[in-house]
């Protein structure tokens, strides 16, 4: 395949990837007036764009898992609802937040922190800091 | 308790290695000594010191059969070191490195020895008896940052390596007239010196520690990301199992039987690893119980005055990291950076191992009858 048509096979997937996203954002929109946060935060968290490079889709994922962590209320109950399988994705989403510096997102951010840290170990905070391929 | 013997004997050890019948210990004490202790009449007693290097001692090892002790240094030098009536007598092996050499391991025939170096090399060393010198082969290719860990399979000539690029290798470090081909294992296209393998691409992050299981059919190494990765079936269809755990990363590793690994680093407690029935690994527990001093603290002081920063709380008054430490219960006190085996020759099973790490102790284990690690 051309460099030309391996790049435009690349953009379509990027494209692909954007739609995927909105649909999910209508979804967890749904899933919250339905008053089911940790279900929001599943289908947020659910492929997430780590393999690509397209810091388009990245941001586009991340306000999506935003939307669904600040809704998040009872963080013990999230937890006893939340598969281990979603956990260093998490984390890394957790970091991205307390990136950000706004006050109510890092507020949120560490409150999850402490208790997945709790539920996953500091092996989860190990992943997500020495994975720098893998990137949220 | 499976902690036998703990030995405080320096302040800080970077790696040590065994006599062949155990009753000596070398060690380098973090500088560019190698300190040999021998245990007679109840205490540990320092016979010999070898100074040879100018810096730092990152790897020794002390052959089985021939009594020889290696060692590799960050001043880019390996020495061979003879026992010649009391003395040892070094030789220099010149290994044409441009940076430090971080690992060194005897092969299973004792007649090489693999150098892992900064230099993103590795060097096969092997002895030339006309000119009575150590002669260096480098595989310069592959490796795209310093090589942490080398381990040989059991048939002499296949070496594992692990790299600060996150991946493992396999190469073959066949040698003319060293090494004989054994008819019907491999094709002679693999056996050409420094021909790769295979690469394994698992990990993002630092590789450590690499080790075959005894048989050579099984292969493991742990990253820096909290996870150990199990490869079987290396030469054929290599299948990879990973393990991701809840602590910190682990610095070395060690097959204790074909089912069952030790895990051995920052957590200052070694970590066993099992694989059960279905060939699926799993980490099974801490080697030691670890006493929790204080009933909320779960990481120790040092982690709870960190978190409590961290979530803007005030934790657990008492942080006196000393007491703490110690109300822990287990031998080592700080990382923990190299565990070998200490079985007799022949053992297919080892029942007995040490550990050294920078708290300057070297700590003996072993596994009682109880602890199932039979094939």
């Amino acid at each position: 395949m051309g460099t030309a048509a391996a790049a435009a096979m690349a953009e379509e997937n990027i494209e692909a990837m954007i739609l995927r996203i909105e649909h999910k954002s209508k979804k967890i929109e749904n899933l919250l007036k339905q008053s089911k946060p940790v279900e929001a935060l599943k289908t947020a968290l659910e492929v997430s764009p780590t393999n690509t490079k397209d810091q388009r889709c990245k941001s586009a994922n991340w306000i999506v898992v935003h939307r669904a962590m600040m809704a998040i209320r009872d963080v013990d109950g999230m937890f006893s609802s939340l598969d281990p399988e979603y956990y260093d994705i998490l984390m890394k989403y957790l970091y991205r937040g307390l990136a950000t510096g706004d006050r109510p997102t890092c507020d949120q951010c560490l409150r999850i922190h402490e208790k997945l840290t709790e539920k996953a170990g500091l092996g989860c905070i190990l992943r997500s800091l020495a994975d720098t391929v893998n990137t949220v | 308790m499976p902690a036998v013997e703990v030995h405080q004997l320096a302040q800080c050890i970077t790696c040590h290695a065994w006599s062949p019948d155990r009753t000596m210990v070398a060690l380098c004490p973090n500088n560019a000594e190698v300190h040999i202790y021998k245990f007679t009449m109840e205490k540990w007693e320092r016979v010999h010191v070898l100074f040879k290097h100018d810096q730092i001692i990152s790897g020794i090892d002390w052959s089985l059969r021939s009594n020889k002790i290696v060692t590799a240094s960050h001043d880019r030098n390996s020495y061979v070191w003879n026992h010649e009536g009391s003395e040892w007598v070094p030789t220099l092996v010149i290994l044409r490195l441009n940076r430090a050499a971080l690992c060194v391991q005897w092969s299973p025939k004792e007649n090489k020895f693999a150098v892992g170096s900064g230099a993103k090399t590795v060097c096969i060393c092997y002895y030339e008896p006309e000119n009575n010198w150590w002669v260096s082969k480098l595989i310069r290719k592959r490796h795209d940052s310093s090589v942490t860990s080398v381990a040989w399979h059991p048939d002499n000539i296949f070496l594992a390596t692990t790299s600060t690029d996150g991946k493992c290798r396999v190469f073959s470090t066949f040698i003319k007239g060293v090494d004989t081909k054994d008819s019907g294992t491999s094709s002679s296209r693999d056996l050409k010196f420094g021909e790769q393998i295979v690469q394994l691409d698992l990990s993002s992050s630092w590789s450590f520690g690499v080790k075959w299981s005894p048989s050579g059919n099984t292969l493991a190494y742990a990253g820096h990301n909290s996870t150990v990765y199990f490869v079987e079936d290396v030469r054929n269809s290599p299948s990879a199992h990973n393990v991701a755990y809840r602590n910190l990363p682990l610095r070395d590793l060690l097959f204790v039987s074909e089912r069952m690994v030790i895990g051995v680093g920052f957590d200052c407690n070694p970590m066993v690893f099992t694989k059960d029935d279905t060939g699926l690994w799993s980490f099974a527990k801490f080697l030691e119980e670890r006493k929790t001093a204080q009933s909320n603290s779960k990481y120790g002081s040092q982690f709870s005055e960190a978190f409590g920063k961290l979530y803007g709380q005030s934790r657990h008054g008492v942080n006196d990291g000393v007491d703490s430490l110690r109300a822990r219960g287990i031998a080592h006190e700080n990382t923990i950076t190299c565990i070998i085996p200490l079985q007799k020759e022949g053992d297919k099973i080892v029942r007995r191992f040490s550990s050294s790490g920078l708290d300057g102790k070297v700590v003996i284990w072993e596994l009682d009858y109880s602890t199932d690690i039979t094939e």
